[in-house]
């Protein structure tokens, strides 16, 4: 019995070497296409998002809302729903919130963070619980009703920013600042790191405890495997899949208030670009491990500040970076599917 | 003014903003009739519409466009093929992967190439077809018959691909194993064959889809220029019951109601635009809506065969 | 003149089960030959190695004396070998004809031409008795005109050789003397006619020889002329048949627990699979459902648990208050426990623990939670008490379900059931792929729950079972719910009977 265990854990860290192996060989190959070189650029990525104060310091401030937003997809793809508008919801959590606080100026500092906070998690969680309520109640499929949601939402931001909730000056398609009382100050002086990842640690932990510990988080799991056993244990599965879509919709809202409170202090176009595609990748990655989460977004906060520093110093263009996240998650699937077949030949 | 002319040029365009998502929506139809989703199409468009105007630039005409954006097409539905049919990995997944490299690709690919310089050269486009005496027609000429081939084409294709699985064995086979592989394999049917052939279809016919868009609608290349078409076709593919006739008429409506969004805007300047251009998207989901009640969805949708 | 059709030591061994063990038999051109046995005997998988879907261990297929190795069901149809499944191989939103032609490319290698092929398939639809319109989509038919329509494939393909798996199993009585005329019929053309079933009257109908399979074997062939039924459904139950030691504690039935009233169920879009079910469930007695799996006990057994509301009918859970239709859950917390007949699909998550596995339909009980937060300390306790009391062998109360045998499994989840049910126990097959030691605890741990007051609902497919440890008896046949009867009333046969018929 324990020389199965041995051999399986063998094989699967075998093929994990196998699978990292392949996404080094296929990133290197892509770096060649353009004629740079594979090595200088690996030591300039990890150089910079690794090696500098100052990079490192980018990279938590990009891992921050990834992990919140990420958070979001692992919970909604724990219950098999397919949340792919953390854009979205990011978006609808940024502008709710902007919008309370520009509703109501006189309130005290914290209370207007908290109120702040609140609208961005509300936001997000109506937005995402519109998808889950179609799919509980009609059996549209959440993947397109999400994605449409998304080009909805940012439609909405553009003309936010350009319209009612525009500046004063009326320049930019931005908002004004915000009142400092709703914002999050700076964790480290220095960088621009804030008082956010705070909230993102904490929210992890929350997360954590809610999959692995809470009712509802157990629910969710079961809902998630097999819609048949849920009902046999008597578990309400359609309500369970509306709650998650509350839940991830939630986190994704309160990652758009996030970036918006600690980093730009307005609310702004595109102010969190391709973070719910990105989410996903985090999330496949950490195999949907709430603890594991935030060290995805880390690594994904490498690839992207490290490929800013590529284009800069190798010039290597941007959207390799999108090429590189691909190959994870190819890769985090192509395990996946390694791992199914163990666990089915030892069967 | 909402009188004759605007109503002629809003349905001349319907057509031209159709083409795309109707490419796109054909070919996914064929594959989900085969029981494979690929929600990656967004991401096959956009490598489509950059290697349709980068072959266009080095062979100088669209159609070396579109022979390379097929091919490119095919590489990354190909791919989807790998994972899905021969890893067996969850089909939604493979698809998100897929919208995540065809971005990368396409991005990566034209700053290296035709982004590299200052301006980018232009791509020739589709010459228009001109058959005459029908373009004088009123009305309905410069309706139906001032368009690029490509228009023509894919409407030609809807109604190839509606009598292909009617009255081809090809045609049943895939009908078969998208709804009950098992009985199409006790028939002796090879249903990955069979899937694997669809899956490669969908990715052709996606790229070419992107070609157009970005060869003759744009008249180049823009990063990310896509804007959820890919979506947008496979909710065309829901709404149109995976009946090639009816995805036409749902890509037209999708066609119609993008080109009626530019003109509205410009009749009614006070109100916002961006309520014009959500309003393709919101289309979307109340046609899904709308279809969720009498759903002919191949029973054997998104699910791997394992004998 | 050699067999149309022969096997030969056929063996077929799949992980922890010999389903074919050194199996033969014999088909001439015109006769109709029956396999006749239980589910689990090892019918199913001798059919699907000679349609070329499963390959064999050991042994030959001879086909007119020439050994064959169909390895694709292409194959076998090549070799004239046509195959009716018990469950329709067809394509519900495809026509007729478009399913009698799927994958024969006589039909047109590129086009369909219906033309081409529509005075034959018309040819064939009326030779079976099939009156509908070839254009009608198959999903369109009800299930007898289905299966002529499955019949009229292998028919297409000029099979020489016809097996029909279970076809009787969803017929009427009127559709069933349809089919026999069909296969007299084509015995008479020369046709060799394999017919699998566990139905009695099948085999006296139309067959000329019967082998009887059990357990993976083949215990015994007899030519039908002249073989008494009790000679058959002797070897189809098998062993013995003196009546088993039962438990010496007379019941004394209580009050109703359960009661039913012209219930008649289905699963949503397919046909009745119980109609006009009435009976009572009462305390302090074991009341046993006998019959061939399929018969609707799984439907039964679901609607008792609240997870299958009555198309028709009514069902009382007295036991558990005044609600019209409790839920699974509620139930369970009234004190029901439910050990369904598919264990794998339904009662736990291979990849979750032991532990997590108890907690699966425990989390809403009291004790269980706090605050929203599980008490998995509680599911811990009761995990190990469980695995101890049943035995179960896992390396640890945190090792993955999947990885411990079907029977330890199956020890985790009754042992977890038994301890929901502290009125009612809704038992499928509880001692199914146990050893003999565990088998009598199991059964034991029954009439316990019996004498303290408890009701049982067993489903059990041994005869020998149920009279060890059952009160009553229903058997479910052909979409009814016969009886209940006093097993003190009846005999082994006479269900037996029953469940053949």
């Amino acid at each position: 019995m324990d020389d199965g265990l041995n051999g399986r854990r063998l094989r699967e860290a075998g093929a994990l070497g196998l699978v990292v192996l392949a996404g080094l060989v296929a990133a290197a190959l892509f770096v060649m296409l353009a004629g740079k070189d594979p090595l200088a650029t690996f030591r300039v990525m990890l150089g910079y998002a690794l090696g500098s104060g100052n990079g490192f310091a980018e990279v938590v401030v990009r891992a921050v809302p990834l992990c919140l937003a990420g958070l979001g997809v692992a919970v909604a793809f724990r219950c098999n729903v397919f949340n792919i508008g953390a854009d979205g919801q990011i978006v609808v959590g940024a502008i709710l919130a902007a919008a309370a606080v520009m509703a109501v100026p006189g309130l005290p500092g914290p209370l207007a963070l908290a109120v702040f906070l609140a609208c961005g998690i509300a936001g997000g969680a109506i937005y995402g619980g519109i998808a889950g309520w179609l799919r509980a109640r009609f059996g549209v499929s959440e993947i397109i009703v999400t994605i449409m949601q998304n080009y909805i939402a940012i439609q909405f931001l553009t003309w936010m920013v350009r319209g009612p909730m525009q500046e004063a000056m009326g320049m930019f398609p931005r908002s004004d600042r915000l009142p400092d009382g709703a914002m999050l100050g700076l964790m480290v002086d220095g960088t621009r790191v804030h008082w956010g990842l705070a909230l993102a640690l904490a929210a992890t932990l929350i997360v954590h405890v809610a999959m692995r510990h809470s009712s509802f988080g157990f629910q969710v799991g079961v809902v998630g495997r097999n819609p048949l056993v849920a009902r046999f244990a008597g578990i309400a599965d359609r309500r369970v899949v509306v709650l998650a879509m509350l839940a991830s919709g939630g986190l994704a809202g309160l990652a758009g208030a996030v970036e918006i409170a600690g980093l730009h202090h307005r609310l702004q176009d595109d102010f969190a670009p391709g973070f719910g595609l990105l989410a996903i990748a985090v999330a496949l990655l950490a195999r949907l491990e709430p603890l594991a989460v935030p060290f995805s977004a880390l690594l994904f906060g490498v690839l992207h500040v490290g490929s800013g520093a590529v284009q800069r110093e190798i010039g290597l263009p941007f959207p390799v970076v999108w090429i590189f996240e691909a190959i994870v998650i190819f890769g985090c699937l192509g395990l996946g599917a390694v791992r199914a077949r163990t666990v089915r030949a030892a069967a | 003014m909402i009188d004759m002319l605007f109503l002629i040029g809003l349905a001349a365009s319907a057509f031209r903003f159709a083409t795309p998502i109707l490419f796109a929506s054909l070919g996914e139809t064929i594959g989900q009739r085969a029981g494979v989703l690929n929600v990656g199409l967004e991401g096959i468009m956009l490598v489509g519409a950059f290697m349709g105007v980068l072959g266009a630039v080095w062979t100088g005409s669209p159609w070396g466009g579109l022979a390379l954006a097929i091919i490119g097409g095919i590489a990354m539905a190909a791919l989807h093929g790998l994972f899905c049919l021969v890893f067996r990995v969850d089909q939604i997944l493979s698809g998100i992967a897929l919208i995540v490299l065809g971005t990368g690709l396409s991005g990566f690919g034209y700053r290296l190439t035709l982004g590299a310089a200052g301006t980018p050269p232009k791509a020739p486009p589709f010459p228009r077809l001109e058959i005459s005496g029908l373009t004088d027609l009123p009305v309905i000429g410069p309706i139906l018959f001032q368009h690029q081939p490509m228009v023509y084409l894919g409407i030609a294709m809807a109604i190839l691909l509606a009598w292909f699985l009617r009255h081809t064995t090809w045609g049943l086979e895939i009908r078969a194993v998208g709804e009950n592989p098992a009985a199409a394999d006790a028939a002796g049917i090879d249903v990955n064959r069979r899937r694997w052939a669809a899956v490669l279809f969908g990715g052709a016919m996606a790229a070419a889809g992107g070609c157009y868009l970005s060869v003759s609608q744009v008249g180049g290349f823009v990063e990310n220029m896509v804007s959820g078409r890919g979506f947008i076709a496979i909710a065309c593919v829901v709404f149109g019951q995976w009946r090639p006739l009816r995805v036409l008429c749902a890509a037209l409506l999708f066609g119609a109601a993008e080109a009626a969004q530019i003109r509205l805007q410009l009749i009614a300047p006070n109100v916002p635009y961006q309520l014009f251009v959500m309003m393709p998207y919101v289309v979307a989901i109340a046609a899904l809506v709308l279809a969720a009640r009498s759903t002919r969805l191949p029973a054997a949708l998104g699910k791997a065969f394992v004998r | 003149m050699a067999p149309l059709l022969e096997l030969r030591a056929i063996t077929k061994r799949y992980p922890g089960v010999l389903a074919n063990d050194d199996v033969g038999l014999t088909v001439d051109a015109g006769e109709v030959v029956a396999v006749l046995g239980e589910n689990g005997a090892g019918k199913s998988t001798v059919m699907n190695i000679i349609a070329g879907l499963v390959r064999p261990d050991a042994g030959d297929i001879l086909i007119g004396g020439r050994t064959v190795r169909p390895r694709s069901p292409r194959d076998a149809a090549a070799m004239g070998i046509g195959m009716v499944h018990q469950h329709f191989k067809l394509v519900p939103t495809m026509t007729v004809a478009e399913n009698i032609v799927l994958g024969d490319y006589r039909a047109g290698r590129w086009l369909l031409r219906p033309g081409r092929n529509a005075a034959r398939i018309e040819a064939l639809l009326a030779e079976l008795g099939l009156n509908a319109d070839p254009a009608t989509p198959v999903g369109d038919l009800d299930l007898g005109a289905r299966q002529k329509v499955e019949i009229a494939k292998a028919l297409f393909r000029d099979a020489g050789i016809l097996i029909l798996d279970e076809p009787t199993a969803i017929l009427s009585r009127r559709e069933c003397d349809q089919l026999y005329d069909i296969i007299r019929r084509l015995a008479a053309r020369g046709v060799a006619v394999l017919l699998i079933s566990h139905k009695l009257d099948d085999i006296f109908a139309v067959c000329d020889r019967v082998y009887v399979m059990r357990q993976g074997r083949v215990v015994g062939e007899r030519t039908v002329a002249g073989t008494p039924r009790d000679d058959l459904v002797r070897l189809v139950v098998g062993g013995a048949l003196e009546l088993p030691e039962r438990d010496g504690a007379q019941s004394a039935p209580g009050q109703a627990l359960i009661r039913l009233r012209d219930v008649t169920l289905r699963r949503p879009g397919a046909p009745p699979a119980l109609r006009d079910v009435t009976f009572d469930l009462h305390a302090g007695e074991v009341l046993a459902v006998a019959g061939v799996e399929g018969n609707g006990q799984a439907e039964l057994v679901e609607a008792l648990a609240g997870m299958l509301p009555p198309a028709s009918g009514r069902i009382d859970h007295d036991f558990a208050g005044q609600a019209r239709r409790p839920t699974a859950a509620a139930l369970r917390r009234a004190g029901l426990g439910h050990v369904p007949g598919d264990r794998h699909g339904m009662a736990m998550l291979g990849d979750m623990d032991l532990r997590d596995n108890v907690m699966l339909t425990h989390f809403h009980m009291p004790g269980f939670a706090r605050f929203g937060l599980l008490r998995r300390g509680t599911a811990a306790a009761l995990a190990d008490k469980v695995i101890d009391r049943f035995e179960v062998r896992t390396p640890h109360a945190a090792t993955a379900i999947g990885r411990l045998s079907g029977g330890n499994q199956q020890k985790l989840v009754v042992g977890r059931e038994m301890n929901h049910a502290t009125r009612v126990l809704l038992a499928a097959h509880p001692t199914r792929g146990l050893d003999l030691r565990t088998i009598a605890f199991m059964q034991r741990q029954l009439l316990d729950h019996r004498n303290r007051g408890g009701a049982v609902l067993l489903v059990s497919s041994d005869l020998a079972e149920i009279w060890r440890v059952a009160d009553r008896v229903m058997v479910a046949s052909s979409g009814r719910l016969h009886g209940p009867v006093r097993i003190a009333d009846t005999t082994i046969e006479e269900v037996g009977a029953w469940m053949t018929a």
